[in-house]
């Protein structure tokens, strides 16, 4: 006979830091596929111009677009609610006039005090499970001014998440929102200050984001693609070559040769919308032979650190511009992309 | 009104005497059971109970407890309780005015804190106005000095209210004159004393709290405005308090030892700092009886508060502390332990993967500390963190098999069991190119590193299985059946991974000795699987262990083996008895383990034991398989324990002790059957445990060597 003892039903311990293949339903299952289903898409979306003012407030678009964003990725936040914006504004601008008050951070001329606000903008996101985007900017109230004086804009950012990978956000419990691509500009040090203000938050962290010659391959040839709905007017790359010292060159091309060039090497049957990473590469590989049979150097054997074209420009460590809205979702969902892809679980 | 306030003073410091009255009495009482032996408490005692008009002069007493004290007090510091004491004793001017006071005041150097409350009280007696103004000065510097020691013995949030308390005291105190000393300012100051940086700066206070007061800019650097005195207890307070640390610090208590910033070098990234305990932000409203982690100063209080700790606000933030991490060891919430990977996986993949590093990358003292605190994390727990482990498996593929070695090696074998399939493509085959082209220490620590991995799978699983049989309910709406089959196939799949690992290392390292040990250990973790864990795995070691290890010349390697075997033995002895009584259908072993095995027993007794005119004997259902082996023992035949070379210097020995006048060795004598055994209780004498068991219950049969006479 069992001791009553023996028989109680002794609630052991099942839980695991970790999950291993014995449990029915391991808990961070959802973990277990990142290594696997996560990979670098081949093909994409073709770019469509799309009126980003007809769903969204063209003023929040301009905010969008005027300024040169340095990217960040944030792991998902916990307990984020877009309903609690007002309280988030209140909430960090005391923070930071705590942190300044403590002299450990921001000293930006004479400023006495700084207004936060956070705002939605809405109609960015494209998909069910993208969260909204978030829009924080902050003011400064410069110590003589007069009360009807204009606040000065000294920082902005905005968090956001355009077509993120569905499998990663469903696998997320709902405690979390993910917004994992975060553009900041403005002073570094304030966007440390709001970085941390977010990591002591939504514990979250922040990891810096470059961007690979892959994604700017990628970027080059989707403005390409756009040329003749909008003029791109020049398409401008900048290697670094391996030289001693470091050789940069500068390529412009003329927008309608490389959109020629896109144009030949377009599979017939891949017109239906998509574009995929061979006819990405045979792009780059047209360019950089044109290049090398007027000047004998090989590109590829370098890294590429920028494109630019009157559509936007980005740079190998990750600072983006946009200046035409109508391709705003393609080149965010790229981003978007690249953020998830550095998240570490 | 200045009168009413005076008045209430007065009362609340009656209290606060008959309090402390009534305290000192419970406390003279306690001290005098406690510390008959102890002069530094007797002279306590002496201060607190010292009346009032006792003659300082000549007094001998006095002295000498004065003498005792301030040597305690400058070696040491003073416990809380003593400051308390000494204080309310130098300034109630018991024993005259000025000296005394003073004195005391001067080497009043708390070891750890200051008690809040006695604090409060000297401010009492400062406000009396009996005290003499150098007096009263040397006071207030004291407490500006000790101001970041002044501790409550209770929780925090108290410490607020009592700390009001004392500024309302002050304030008192202040704002009873000040309508006076305002008055006399006002009429004093000129436009030069404005300047002065201490007015500037309570100033600036002013103009933070109510700027709508004053409207005059205020220069932006007034840092400094009050001059960092000199004060006389600085040194000897940093001096004691860096002694108690150190003396601290071999034993660290169970507490919330929250560890140090690493200030000396400002890292720009911060990548590995472990966030401090701090509660949720206050726009959640947390549960009334919630309890904040930082709180606990004990395992008892954490045992208290279990069910009403409130989680950090940042998780990672339960990595700092022991206590901190008993408390994670009970936390259910899936959402928590998330937002602690998503913070370690950060951390790591930052630190390591994406070397987004300060452009220092030789200063690795950082990161390996933060791994070492990992480790042990893990070890605690014992379990690894999902987040670490997916990092290791992308670290794996750049690693280059030295940086943070330890550490890596050591983070590796927490990897949990998972599908043979993931296991092969994610740690065993980037594994394996490093093996084959790092150097044989490392051959060692990956070996090592495997072992310990299996270990604590089995460790796990034995612990899992008895688990179940304890209680049915649980596990039964689990399929054991089907995962134990992938556990037994991803054990098997490590223990041959393994052997080939050895074989090869071993050939590749040329028999190294270090690598036969590592892999040694390796296999007697192994054998013993079924007894020790109560698995029915057996699996033998490859030939190419086996045999480097029996012809070693290293009689230790020789003698591991020998104990091997026998555990070998034991569990499929155990196994056979146990299938025998049970008949149960689903406890198989299968013959050609038998079968192995018996091959390996033949060829390791052929060669330690049969001497070189004897035939191997062997059943003919196993002498096709033994081709290879006739053709070995061809080449071994002198490899019987006198001929062996690891027991050559054993033989010789032993032979001068039977026959010291011999100067011709001639070992085959030792084959004689009486010289034989005395031979072999030889070799057992010398320490070969392993050998004995072995022949001991392998050799029952056989009396002597076969063929020896």
């Amino acid at each position: 006979m069992e001791s009553p003892v023996t028989r109680l039903p002794t609630r052991r311990r099942t839980k695991s830091y970790g999950r291993s293949c014995f449990e029915a339903s391991s808990r961070f299952a959802y973990t277990s596929g990142q290594l696997t289903i996560l990979r670098i898409p081949t093909t994409r979306e073709a770019p469509r111009a799309r009126n980003i003012a007809e769903r969204v407030d063209p003023e929040q678009v301009t905010l969008l677009i005027k300024n040169e964003w340095k990217l960040s990725y944030v792991t998902p936040l916990y307990r984020f609610r877009h309903t609690h914006l007002k309280k988030y504004s209140k909430h960090l601008s005391a923070f930071i006039a705590a942190e300044k008050q403590q002299g450990t951070a921001v000293e930006v001329g004479l400023e006495t005090g700084y207004r936060v606000t956070f705002s939605t903008v809405l109609g960015i996101a494209e998909t069910d499970e993208d969260a909204e985007t978030v829009f924080i900017q902050i003011q400064s109230k410069p110590m003589f001014a007069a009360t009807g004086d204009a606040l000065k804009v000294v920082w902005s950012g905005w968090l956001t998440c355009v077509n993120g990978s569905p499998e990663y956000l469903h696998s997320l419990l709902p405690d979390f929102v993910s917004l994992p691509l975060f553009c900041s500009s403005g002073p570094e040090n304030i966007t440390v200050v709001v970085k941390s203000w977010f990591e002591k938050m939504f514990d979250c962290r922040f990891g810096s984001l470059g961007l690979d010659s892959t994604s700017l391959q990628w970027l080059c040839a989707l403005w390409t693609g756009c040329h003749p709905d909008n003029n791109i007017r020049y398409l401008r790359l900048l290697w670094t070559l391996p030289t001693q010292p470091p050789l940069d060159v500068s390529y412009t091309v003329n927008p309608q040769d490389a959109w020629e060039l896109w144009n030949s090497v377009r599979q017939e049957d891949s017109v239906d919308g998509t574009v995929g990473i061979d006819e990405v590469k045979h792009f780059m590989a047209g360019l950089e032979s044109h290049f090398f049979r007027h000047f004998k150097i090989y590109l590829s054997s370098g890294t590429l650190r920028k494109v630019s074209t009157a559509l936007g420009s980005a740079q190998q460590d990750g600072k983006v511009k946009i200046l035409c809205s109508d391709y705003l979702a393609t080149v965010l969902t790229l981003l978007t992309e690249c953020a998830i892809l550095k998240m570490p679980i | 009104m200045s009168k009413t306030m005076s008045k209430s003073h007065n009362v609340s410091e009656a209290e606060s005497c008959i309090h402390g009255a009534a305290n000192r009495s419970s406390r003279r009482s306690e001290r005098r059971r406690a510390d008959v032996e102890d002069p530094f408490g007797r002279a306590l005692e002496y201060f607190s109970q010292v009346k009032a008009g006792t003659p300082v002069k000549g007094n001998d007493a006095l002295e000498n407890n004065l003498v005792l004290v301030e040597r305690v007090a400058l070696g040491r510091g003073l416990p809380p309780g003593a400051v308390a004491t000494l204080l309310d004793f130098a300034l109630s001017l018991r024993l005259g005015k000025k000296l005394l006071c003073s004195r005391v005041l001067k080497f009043l150097i708390p070891a750890s804190a200051v008690p809040q409350d006695s604090v409060v009280r000297g401010v009492s007696w400062f406000c009396m106005g009996k005290m003499p103004v150098s007096a009263q000065i040397l006071f207030l510097r004291w407490i500006l000095t000790m101001f970041d020691l002044i501790d409550s013995k209770d929780q925090h949030y108290i410490y607020i209210n009592d700390f009001c308390s004392l500024l309302l005291i002050i304030t008192q105190w202040i704002f009873s004159l000040s309508p006076y000393v305002c008055h006399l300012l006002y009429l004093l100051t000129t436009k030069e004393h404005g300047k002065q940086p201490p007015l500037t700066q309570l100033l600036a206070l002013y103009k933070v709290l109510c700027p709508e007061m004053i409207a005059i800019s205020m220069p932006s650097k007034t840092r400094g405005g009050f001059k960092n005195h000199n004060l006389p207890w600085k040194t000897a307070l940093a001096a004691v308090l860096k002694k108690n640390k150190t003396a601290e610090a071999p034993s660290p208590p169970l507490s919330l030892d929250i560890k140090e910033k690493a200030s000396t070098r400002k890292r720009k990234l911060h990548h590995l700092e472990v966030p401090q305990l701090s509660c949720g932000p206050e726009i959640e409203s947390s549960r009334g009886k919630a309890v904040h982690l930082q709180q606990l100063r004990s395992f008892a209080q954490l045992l208290q508060n279990l069910d009403n700790i409130e989680l950090p606000a940042q998780m990672g933030s339960l990595l700092s502390s022991s206590l901190a991490l008993h408390y994670l060891d009970c936390v259910h919430d899936e959402s928590a332990l998330l937002r602690l990977n998503f913070w370690l996986g950060s951390v790591l993949h930052e630190e390591f993967l994406f070397c987004s590093r300060d452009g220092n990358p030789e200063n690795s003292t950082e990161p390996s500390q933060f791994l070492d605190m990992l480790i042990s994390t893990q070890d605690f727990l014992q379990e690894c963190f999902s987040s670490s482990e997916f990092f290791l498996f992308k670290f794996l593929a750049m690693w280059d098999g030295s940086l943070h070695q330890p550490q890596i090696l050591s983070l590796l074998s927490d990897i949990p069991p998972l599908p043979v399939s993931r296991m092969k493509m994610f740690l065993f085959e980037p594994l394996q190119q490093l093996y084959f082209t790092s150097s044989v220490f490392f051959k060692c620590g990956v070996i090592e590193c495997l072992r310990s991995m299996l270990w604590k799978w089995l460790t796990w699983h034995f612990v899992q299985t008895s688990h179940k049989e304890l209680d049915v309910s649980l596990s039964s709406s689990r399929t054991m059946n089907l995962h134990m089959s992938e556990f037994l196939e991803l054990v098997t799949e490590l223990v041959q991974y393994v052997g080939r690992l050895a074989s090869a290392g071993l050939q590749l390292e040329n028999y190294h000795i270090l690598l036969h040990h590592q892999t040694l250990n390796f296999y007697e973790l192994v054998c013993d699987v079924y007894l020790k864990f109560n698995l029915p795995l057996f699996l033998l070691p490859p030939s190419g262990v086996i045999f480097p290890s029996l012809l070693a010349t290293d009689p230790v390697t020789v003698d591991r083996l020998g104990y091997v075997i026998f555990r070998y033995r034991q569990n499929l002895m155990s196994a056979k008895e146990h299938k025998q009584q049970k008949k149960e259908p689903s406890f198989h072993i299968s013959r050609d383990v038998f079968r192995e095995f018996n091959l390996l027993m033949v060829a390791v007794v052929s060669c330690l034991w049969i001497s070189k005119d004897c035939q191997v004997d062997v059943g003919t259902d196993v002498h096709k398989a033994l081709v290879p082996l006739r053709t070995m023992l061809s080449y071994c035949k002198n490899y019987n324990l006198i001929h062996h070379p690891a027991f050559l210097n054993y033989a010789i020995e032993f032979h001068q002790k039977c026959w010291p006048e011999q100067t011709n060795v001639d070992l085959s004598s030792i084959q004689g059957k009486k010289y034989w055994y005395w031979y072999l209780e030889f070799l057992f004498s010398q320490g070969f445990d392993g050998l004995k068991d072995f022949i001991q219950n392998n050799m029952d049969h056989q009396s002597t060597p076969v063929g020896g006479h």
